[in-house]
């Protein structure tokens, strides 16, 4: 049966070992096997797999475009009732959103080169950017459950580890532990999620799955706990309150890959999001804790974003917002909405982030405050910025326009109050991106941006192209298609967007901007900044329950433990075992007394075995 | 030939105490892991005339013993000792290879490991109880000398915990052994479920709670598990990788054959609260790991809360959780051994095992990075991370609970999730940050690790990583045995008919 | 280290002492003078290849703006492709970051320059001709009008750097030399070699003109008076060995984390700061330079680095101790050179004077490494890379 595959497609399991097996060719370089020679190697290793997996990709595409979708499947464990298969599904919608994800990653990649280009951990970087991708380019390609959770799994590690890349510098040791442990807490709710679906349904697959979901015979509770055990993995993933504390300190990590992290790892935990949909079903619990969750970020993330004064972190906050978005739309089964935003705010989020990348590695400098007047000197590093903040808001007709219009549309009638909060995220993040533009790009420069002429090639080229695909993307939208077509809302709702647009630049471009370490004067304002600023304390909300919830509960075991259980044994021991006292000395003795004891005590059991018989 | 897996050590160990003159450590140890490495081929040997199609024992030899008794020498494999026999093997070679060079009385140290090998094989290939219990007893003495003589400085009270526990652990299995035998008025002590099927059923809970804490303390399950973290702290590297590689796989090992397969009605009653036990003795072992600042001490907690797992999975004794009860053992062996080794190398080279004090140990110049990079693939095994042993085995073992006990289950993977807490701790302050130990004070500085030193680390880390990733021949080897022993539960509890129902319908 | 250490002494006391006395710094030691003559000397080897791909990205780069080629100082070969592909080959990667920091640090001669009317009008000259040209960088320009000027500004401090680099490297390969031939043998000689180089040089003009199109654009002409001390190496000396970058590697960059101060000023990740420890790992930039250095390491010091520590297992770490006593002794010989009286001057206005002078420098170099400057201790490896087994354990049953 295989035999009648085309050969690109019988090797399609081979697509996210790609990435794997930069691992792999950057294992000699990361354990420095050669003395004189630099790390580079394996990341012109790692760019030529990662392109070979585009490659193999684009050319998938093209034969699903002509003969349609094909699903893969590979044994891998079987034991009694139990079969885990690793399954793909090749279809337009998985392949475009490989290409996105080894597009972005190539790019990354690439522009890591120039990012990086001080750094000598390269290959150890490259190798976990390959161990990313790869994870990655497995989930959007996976159709079967278990194999999801497989890949999130690993890329939870990847996510660890390229937190944690520069492990010498304390901030970045915290944040791979709060990165880990917050998506391992969504995990192991969704692993909950998938032990239960494995155990109730008996396959794994998504599409088995869906036929199994009209005939599950659940309790309310049952399937309301599978609902949001099986949320709680993508919430995790997309950085949604109340776990989203994790991407703010994540951002300690190299920009190249808070490029991936913000663009497409955030897409794939909303693309397993999408397929876990049907299942959902089970419990409109879960849908409508999804809708709450994802308003709440949606707002929440794009007020905290505009009280940020790091570079990075202000957009991070962004891309939690959109992915609250994108949450909802899922919610209200509007799979193609959820799809065109997270294609259009990827691409478009990968290339804002390219643009502070750059900044950062001129400047030395992530501190809104301190930038300034950078607009007239670095053309690639301000023209990405404009281009990827056009890209990911309704300013301009490039990608969230149209897909938040559609979005608008679609919620205008049956939750109107939706609606409004896309447009609200609307303006906010306009407001948050003219007032960044603002600080950082225009005005006078300040110390230390007296200086900075535009980043090195290998930044650029990626910064161009990928300006050049954000500018393209409503064309790329228009031909993976939405539903009814990419124009098909009404009147009103442009205009709506419109006006939410205009008040988003207008307010922007208003408000009153703060250098260098200033704050607020007013009181009131003063708590509301710093309460945006600090993130509604979340942190310190999670210290206060979850964490010395843990640390007190694992303080009074360790107490029981030593004072109660093994107190007990002890007083048991010095009480009833005289013999324990003779053995203590014993041990300072000679050698002959082990043996003896020894001996004794297998003669003594020997006895009592043939007393027994007896 | 199954003999030749208990003779070749035990051989060995005769050889190296009757050597004349004073051997050098390396003489021993070259001698030792020739036979080990011999038991090694051997035991692939088995593993290639192994028929896994087969569920009960086979390659039987069989010798008459205490004819008076009835007892027979009766040695057999079946899916459930052979990937233990295996493990043992290939522990067993890993423990000697990391001898350290200036080890005192080397002959008498390798003859004990040889012993313990040889004593643990004959456990696992026994084929009645009371050849089992000869064997179980029998590793327990070189154990205890190990401790007593190379142990750290407190371990003359470490040591004589462990014997006093394992004694009592002892002592209850052979009572129940024997009580079976008294009460189904037979002297047969071969494995028959159908012995206990006809006893009250009061007898048989009474044996059955005999032989559970015996082989609970053995595990250890909580309360029982005190004697664990003292020994792992006292003993010395080689020790704690058989300690915990292997010789805890004794008490799950006659959980799952003795417990479970000789008082399955019993057993069935009993489910609920073992389950709830497990639950327990996860969150109980992980809870306090979190608390540990000894490396050592860290990691033993660790074994108490993984080896909850396997209680929880012989609970439910569906086949899908023995799987993944057998997968645990194999898996906590391999990943236990693999941490106690990298937590030795950390001792050896710092003279510390204590987080609050170590510091950036990953620093490549002057750090440990090998050893930090194998720690951070054993920390993310031990905490399930997919692709590597330890997922295979949690997945398998809480597929296989949750329907017959889904609350004790949720929350043993509360208990997983614990393990990436402590773990992380771990590595986040040993390993992270700027390099800093207690011989920077003393301006001194770690000594290198050369590479061969870590040899028996990354043979395990591949060991690990290919069951991770390729779990199917393992499974195969095991899965006939684990399906018999899942029909042994005569009358399966209620809720695996409704489960069985619900997959059927 | 700014604490008094345990003799109760204050080091800066110590230091301002030893500056005012005409003592090294660094103490006088054969282990000393060997560490860094000999990192001097590979040290100059690396400046000679920097300084020379700075020379070529100046020249033959220039307003390049794809200079994928720019390490190949023009010669592409298919064998130098090679080993460029498999990054066997000099970090230039460093002397980029060296100049980048030096231009955005932008203190003393060169940088007021950049800011003026002469310069400004020469870069008009020079855009004018490129923009003839390529109307696409006239669009840019006219979009961008700070674009081309930075980039120029780029330029000329990578060439006014090339002529410092070119300067240092002949005299630290001078420096060996001497040291070969006998005529240096003590710290103090070292400085004072370094000395002597620093002021023959102080005078010379610093100058950078391209040719484009035929025609030669001299960007920083003769008659800017850019002279080599006061202009580039005063700069540089503050940019690099005093100020530096934070390493992404030790430092946050976290904005509400505030670990790295408003005033580049303040900043302390200079070499003379740096802690040599993390070397090699990840995000610490000097880590290039070490890996260059390592590539021309003289045998002598590779012979002396085997055999302490864990040898050359941690090479990079004592390359990078050792490195940063050498540039104690250049700073040394900065101070010495600049002193606004000679030190045996009897005059007590002129000694506060040098004594304000020492002191200014004191308050910076207190909070330096300055734990690597007195001679003797290097650091032992334990001799037993085995497991210990504990003391007494079997001694008494042996």
């Amino acid at each position: 049966m295989s035999a009648a595959l085309p050969l690109p497609v019988q090797l399609a399991w081979l697509i996210p070992i790609y990435g794997f097996c930069g691992v792999g060719l950057s294992l000699p370089w990361a354990c420095g096997w050669f003395r004189l020679s630099g790390p580079r190697p394996a990341a012109y290793l790692n760019i030529l797999v990662t392109l070979l997996a585009f490659l193999h990709g684009s050319l998938l595409m093209l034969i699903v475009l002509r003969d349609g979708s094909y699903s893969l499947s590979h044994d891998w464990f079987q034991t009694a009732d139990l079969q885990l298969q690793l399954s793909f599904e090749l279809s337009s919608t998985s392949l475009a959103s490989l290409e996105l994800v080894t597009g972005l990653s190539l790019l990354a990649q690439v522009f890591a080169l120039g990012y990086l280009d001080k750094e000598w951990s390269l290959a150890r970087f490259y190798g976990l950017v390959g161990f990313f991708e790869g994870a990655m380019a497995g989930v959007v390609l996976s159709s079967s459950l278990f194999l999801t959770y497989f890949l999130l799994e690993m890329l939870t590690l990847s996510t660890y580890l390229l937190v944690g890349f520069w492990y010498g510098q304390p901030l970045v040791v915290t944040a791979a532990r709060d990165a880990f442990l917050t998506k391992r807490v969504g995990d192991v709710l969704l692993l909950m999620g998938v032990v239960a679906l494995s155990a109730w349904a008996g396959v794994m697959s998504f599409e088995d799955l869906y036929r199994w979901v009209p005939t599950a015979d659940l309790t309310p509770l049952a399937g309301n706990l599978l609902g949001l055990g099986l949320i709680a993995g993508p919430l995790g993933k997309c950085a949604q309150f109340p776990m989203h504390l994790w991407l703010d300190e994540a951002m300690e990590g190299p920009n190249p890959a808070s490029i991936l992290r913000n663009s497409v790892v955030v897409t794939c935990g909303a693309l397993v999001l999408l397929r876990l949909m049907p299942i959902l079903q089970l419990s409109p619990l879960s849908l409508a804790v999804l809708v709450a969750l994802g308003s709440i970020t949606a707002v929440g993330g794009s007020l905290v974003a505009i009280a940020q004064v790091d570079i990075k972190r202000t957009l991070s906050y962004t891309t939690s917002a959109y992915m609250g978005l994108v949450f909802v739309a899922i919610a209200l089964q509007l799979p193609a909405i959820a799809l065109l935003l997270l294609f259009a705010h990827a691409v478009a989020k990968a290339l804002l982030f390219m643009s502070v990348g750059s900044v950062i590695a001129t400047t030395n400098c992530q501190d809104l405050s301190e930038l300034g007047g950078m607009g007239s000197r670095m053309p690639a590093t301000t023209l990405a910025f404009l281009v990827g903040a056009a890209g990911s808001t309704a300013l301009l007709p490039l990608g969230c326009f149209w897909a938040f219009a559609l979005n608008v549309e679609a919620l205008g009638q049956s939750a109107p109050a939706l609606a409004a909060i896309v447009l609200v995220t609307n303006t906010l993040t306009l407001v948050n991106l003219t007032r960044v533009y603002r600080l950082v790009f225009l005005g006078a420069p300040q110390p230390k941006t007296r200086r900075t002429p535009e980043a090195n090639w290998s930044m650029a080229v990626p910064m161009v192209a990928l300006s050049v695909l954000v500018l393209v993307t409503p064309w790329i939208m228009a031909r993976i298609d939405p539903v009814p077509g990419l124009a098909s809302f009404s009147p009103q709702v442009l205009a709506w967007l419109i006006l939410s647009s205009v008040l988003g630049l207008v307010i922007g471009s208003r408000i009153p901007l703060h250098k260098a370490w200033s704050r607020p004067i007013l009181p009131l304002w003063r708590v509301l900044q710093d309460l945006l600023a600090f993130d509604l304390y979340t942190d310190r909300i999670y210290r206060v329950t979850v964490v010395a919830l843990v640390a007190r509960l694992a303080w009074w075991v360790d107490w029981f433990d030593r004072r109660v259980v093994d107190g007990l044994v002890n007083r048991l021991g010095r009480l009833s075992l005289a013999s324990a006292e003779g053995m203590r000395l014993g041990v300072s003795g000679q050698m002959q007394t082990y043996v003896l004891t020894g001996v004794v005590a297998i003669v003594l059991l020997l006895t009592s075995l043939s007393w027994v018989v007896r | 030939m199954l003999s030749a897996l208990l003779l070749i050590p035990l051989l060995g160990a005769l050889l190296l105490l009757i050597w004349p003159g004073e051997p050098s450590v390396g003489r021993c140890r070259a001698l030792a892991l020739s036979l080990l490495g011999l038991q090694l081929l051997m035991t692939l040997a088995v593993l290639l005339r192994f028929d896994p199609a087969i569920s009960g024992p086979q390659l039987l030899e069989v010798a008459p013993w205490v004819g008076s008794l009835g007892l027979e020498y009766r040695l057999g494999v079946d899916g459930l000792s052979l990937p233990l026999v295996l493990i043992n093997g290939l522990l067993s070679f890993v423990a000697v290879a990391v001898t350290a060079s200036d080890t005192s009385r080397p002959r008498l140290y390798h003859a004990l490991l040889l012993l313990i090998s040889a004593a643990v094989n004959g456990a696992f290939l026994a084929q009645n109880t009371l050849l089992f219990f000869l064997f179980y007893e029998l590793e327990l003495i070189p154990l205890w000398l190990l401790i007593a003589i190379w142990g750290g400085s407190n371990r003359a009270y470490a040591a004589t915990k462990f014997l006093i526990f394992t004694a009592v652990s002892g002592m209850l299995i052979l009572g129940a052994f024997f009580g079976l035998a008294l009460a189904s008025g037979s002297a047969d002590f071969s494995f028959n479920p159908r012995l206990a099927n006809d006893l009250d059923l009061g007898v048989q809970l009474l044996l059955l709670g005999a032989l559970l804490v015996g082989f609970g303390i053995k595990i250890p399950l909580v309360p029982f598990h005190t004697w664990l973290p003292d020994a792992h702290t006292e003993a010395s590297t080689p020790v704690s990788v058989l300690l915990a590689g292997v010789l805890l796989k004794l008490g799950t090992y006659g959980l799952l054959r003795f417990c479970l397969g000789l008082f399955p009605a019993a057993w069935e009653l009993l489910a609920p609260w073992l389950a709830s036990w497990a639950a327990l003795s996860v969150l109980f072992g992980s809870l306090a790991a979190i608390q540990q600042q000894d490396m050592k001490r860290m990691v033993a907690y660790s074994s108490v809360g993984h080896m909850g797992y396997v209680l929880l999975a012989a609970a439910a004794a569906t086949p899908v959780s023995l799987q993944g009860a057998l997968f645990q053992m194999i898996s906590h062996g391999l990943i236990s051994a693999l941490l106690f080794l990298l937590v030795g190398v950390v001792y050896s080279a710092t003279g510390s095992r204590d987080m609050s004090v170590l510091r950036g140990l990953l620093n490549p110049q002057r750090g440990l990075p090998l050893t930090g990079s194998l720690m951070v693939v054993g920390v993310m095994a031990s905490a399930g991370i997919p692709g590597m042993a330890g997922f295979v085995a949690e997945f398998l073992v809480f597929r296989g609970s949750l329907v017959a006990f889904p609350l004790q289950t949720l929350l043993c993977m509360v208990g997983s999730g614990l393990t990436a807490v402590y773990f992380l701790l771990l590595v986040n302050r040993a390993f992270f940050g700027r390099l800093d130990t207690p011989l920077a004070a003393s301006r001194q500085l770690l000594p290198a690790i050369p590479l061969a030193r870590q040899i028996p680390a990354l043979a395990l880390t591949v060991a690990i990583l290919a069951i991770g990733l390729l779990p199917q021949g393992l499974g195969t080897l095991m899965e006939r045995s684990t399906a018999a022993l899942s029909a042994t539960t005569l009358g399966a509890p209620p809720q695996l008919i409704a489960s069985a129902r619900q997959e059927q319908g | 280290m700014n604490q008094p250490n345990s003799s109760g002494v204050d080091p800066g006391q110590v230091l301002r002492e030893r500056l005012l006395g005409g003592v090294t710094l660094l103490e006088e030691s054969s282990e000393h003078l060997l560490e860094v003559v000999a990192v001097l000397e590979s040290y100059g080897h690396v400046l000679d290849a920097y300084s020379l791909n700075l020379v070529h990205q100046a020249q033959r780069e220039f307003l390049n703006p794809l200079p994928v080629f720019r390490f190949f100082n023009g010669a592409i070969t298919p064998a130098r492709l090679w080993r460029h592909l498999r990054h066997d080959r000099i970090n230039y990667e460093y002397a980029e970051y060296c100049q980048r920091s030096m231009l955005w640090h932008g203190t003393g001669g060169l940088d007021t320059y950049l800011d003026g009317e002469a310069f400004l009008a020469s870069c008009e000259r020079v855009i004018q001709q490129r923009c003839r040209h390529d109307p696409l960088l006239a669009l840019l320009q006219r979009l961008f009008p700070g674009f081309l000027p930075e980039q120029i500004r780029s330029a000329a401090t990578a060439s006014a750097l090339a002529q410092f680099w070119r300067v240092m490297s002949d005299l630290f390969l001078d420096l060996a030399a001497a040291r070969r031939s006998g005529e240096v043998s003590s710290i103090a000689m070292v400085v004072r070699f370094i000395q002597d180089g620093l002021v023959a040089a102080a005078a010379a003009p610093i100058t950078y003109a391209v040719e484009l199109g035929g025609t030669s654009f001299e960007i920083l002409p003769p008659e800017a008076g850019l002279t080599f001390l006061v202009d580039v190496a005063v700069p540089y000396v503050e940019a690099v060995f005093l100020r530096g970058t934070p390493f992404l590697g030790t430092v946050s960059f976290n904005a509400q984390a505030r670990q790295i101060p408003h005033d580049q000023s303040q900043f302390t990740y200079g070499a003379l700061y740096a802690d040599p420890l993390p070397t090699m790992g990840a995000g610490i930039p000097p880590s290039l330079l070490m890996q260059d250095m390592r590539r021309h390491l003289p045998p002598e010091l590779e012979r002396h680095y085997a055999g302490v520590g864990r040898g050359l297992g941690d090479l990079y770490v004592k390359l990078c101790t050792s490195f940063q006593k050498a540039m104690f002794c250049v700073t040394n010989a900065a101070i010495a050179g600049t002193f606004p009286h000679p030190l045996s001057t009897r005059d007590p206005g002129e000694r506060e004077s040098n004594g304000a002078y020492a002191a200014a420098w004191v308050e910076r170099l207190r909070i330096a490494r300055i734990d690597c400057l007195p001679a003797g201790e290097s650091l032992v490896s334990q001799p037993i890379p085995d497991e210990r087994i504990q003391p007494g354990a079997s001694g008494r049953l042996g």
